[in-house]
């Protein structure tokens, strides 16, 4: 550790060497890295987004129970007071039928005037129960069960699609993950064991010397460390640009509820660099297994 | 310092480099390794190095036993030793107190010191005008004092020089000797092949190992008969 910190000069000198001496494969390293940590960054952008909306939509679920039409106002209070107590009721209110009639004339908007067609309302009252989407089940068994219910509707089936949609982004990003860490891994080993096979003679040199591996694999960590840390940063400076370019157009879709941007910017951008730091350390080790190769010629 | 107990060197090719040696060097010792080109004489430096393993018998260096399994120790062994190697083993492209600094700075010296040994070191091998030149720019003769200058910097217990006078003339080589013997000191043994014998036949106070086709043969002259 002595060692590392008085010879800091030293090691920066040397990674200069050892990035110089293949220059072009570095940039090129650099870039292909760049770009796989921004396909990393959109995937998980994706996820975020979506996760996002399945919670919002979670919150949102609800069934709408309804009931007998010899039921009164007395047993529709009492209705509502039954559901309540159910466990994964999150909120229960009795609609009315005028009130039920507003809401589809709001859902019409330009087409509302079809309504004044009809002679009378011909909406039924019913009762709104927002649940847990975890107790949906639950929740439908008993509120079917109550006397005086003659019929639940559940938005399940939209639910299920769109949380099967993320939990297929979910793999993909898993997939994805993979696949960046181990290209990146192979990347950055791969010009690790260059740049040690470039400098092969002064490394069985030191090796003669009696210098230890860490003193002589450090400045090649320093290397991956570097390659991996440049590409986050343009993979970063990508990711910048979209997410502001599609907020910028998202303006047009209100009704998307994207996470807000300084939030996801600045979540992305630290994943990013962080795995670009840990994936250059680790490429960078495992490139340095060709120093311990070049010691059994020693 | 150096003890070795019925060693014997058989290369994987099936060459038999040395037979049955035995011998021991103690602290402040001369001793050089004499004999023909092939005869065995860079195998035991190597040997001494912990670049090769016995194949029987057993070698102890610096009290560090030389044999598989212990590459670590070895490792760590080989930061008491200061080799002159023959081919000089010198980095490109860096100068000359460069070179010498890299022996010295795994060593745990701070960075000041570690560049004031380095000139010392140059110093005492004449060289400190050409610190900053870069080795490719040096001559052959100073190149070989550049990798002294960089096995004494190391302030080493045992400095081993393979052959430190091939491939000069009788004035350079006589020279290098001398500058490699006064490095001689209390605790420092110092172990030099060579198979220019007329340039050491006068010597006092020396131990010769004659190696000739494996086996070894041991003379010591002066007060250490």
């Amino acid at each position: 550790m002595k060692s590392i910190f008085y010879n800091l000069g030293y090691f920066l000198k040397e990674v200069k060497n050892i990035m110089g001496l293949n220059l072009l494969s570095n940039i090129f390293s650099i870039i292909g890295t760049g770009l796989i940590l921004f396909l990393l960054g959109m995937v998980v952008s994706g996820f975020t987004v979506s996760n996002r909306l399945v919670n919002m939509l979670q919150e949102e679920a609800e069934i709408s129970a309804f009931f007998n039409k010899n039921v009164d106002t007395g047993e529709r209070k009492s209705l509502v007071e039954d559901i309540k107590k159910i466990e994964g009721v999150l909120d229960c209110r009795l609609i009315g039928e005028e009130e039920a009639y507003n809401r589809m004339k709001e859902v019409l908007v330009e087409e509302a005037h079809i309504l004044e067609l009809l002679d009378k309302n011909p909406f039924d009252a019913f009762i709104e129960v927002r649940i847990h989407l975890d107790q949906i089940d639950n929740v439908l068994d008993k509120v079917k069960n109550i006397k005086g219910i003659d019929y639940v509707r559940d938005n399940r089936e939209v639910l299920g699609k769109i949380k099967n949609i993320t939990e297929g982004l979910k793999l993909l990003g898993f997939l994805v993950v993979a696949a960046v860490g181990i290209t990146t891994i192979v990347i950055v080993s791969h010009m690790i064991r260059q740049g040690i096979y470039n400098n092969k003679e002064q490394i069985n040199t030191l090796r003669l010397l009696g210098a230890p591996i860490s003193f002589i694999g450090f400045p090649f960590v320093l290397v991956g460390l570097i390659l991996t840390f440049i590409g986050g940063i343009l993979a970063s400076s990508l990711m910048l640009f979209l997410i502001n370019k599609v907020y910028g157009e998202m303006t047009l879709l209100p009704f998307i509820p994207l996470p807000p941007r300084a939030e996801l910017i600045s979540s992305i951008v630290i994943l990013i660099m962080a795995v670009s730091i840990a994936l250059g350390i680790l490429g960078s080790i495992l490139g340095l297994i060709s120093i311990k190769n070049l010691e059994h010629n020693n | 310092m150096i003890e070795a107990v019925n060693l014997s060197l058989s290369y994987r090719d099936g060459t038999l480099a040395l037979k049955d040696v035995n011998l021991k060097v103690n602290s402040g010792e001369l001793v050089y390794i004499v004999g023909p080109s092939g005869s065995g004489k860079t195998s035991l430096l190597k040997l001494f190095m912990g670049i090769e393993y016995p194949t029987f018998g057993s070698l102890s260096v610096l009290n560090q036993p030389i044999k598989k399994g212990e590459s670590g120790k070895i490792r760590r062994m080989r930061r008491e030793i200061g080799p002159v190697f023959q081919e000089f083993k010198l980095i490109e492209g860096r100068t000359a107190l460069e070179n010498v600094m890299m022996g010295i700075r795994f060593l745990g010296i701070p960075s000041k010191q570690m560049k004031e040994d380095a000139s010392n070191a140059l110093e005492r091998v004449g060289l400190a005008h050409k610190a900053l030149s870069k080795v490719e720019n040096l001559s052959f003769g100073q190149c070989q004092r550049v990798a002294i200058a960089r096995a004494i910097a190391r302030k080493p217990s045992l400095i081993l020089a393979d052959e430190p006078t091939g491939n000069l003339d009788h004035e350079n080589a006589l020279n290098i000797l001398e500058l490699l013997t006064s490095f001689k000191e209390k605790d420092t043994a110092v172990i030099i092949t060579t198979h220019a014998t007329h340039l050491i036949q006068n010597e006092r106070d020396v131990t010769f190992i004659h190696v000739e086709e494996g086996n070894i043969s041991i003379e010591r002259r002066g007060e250490l008969k």
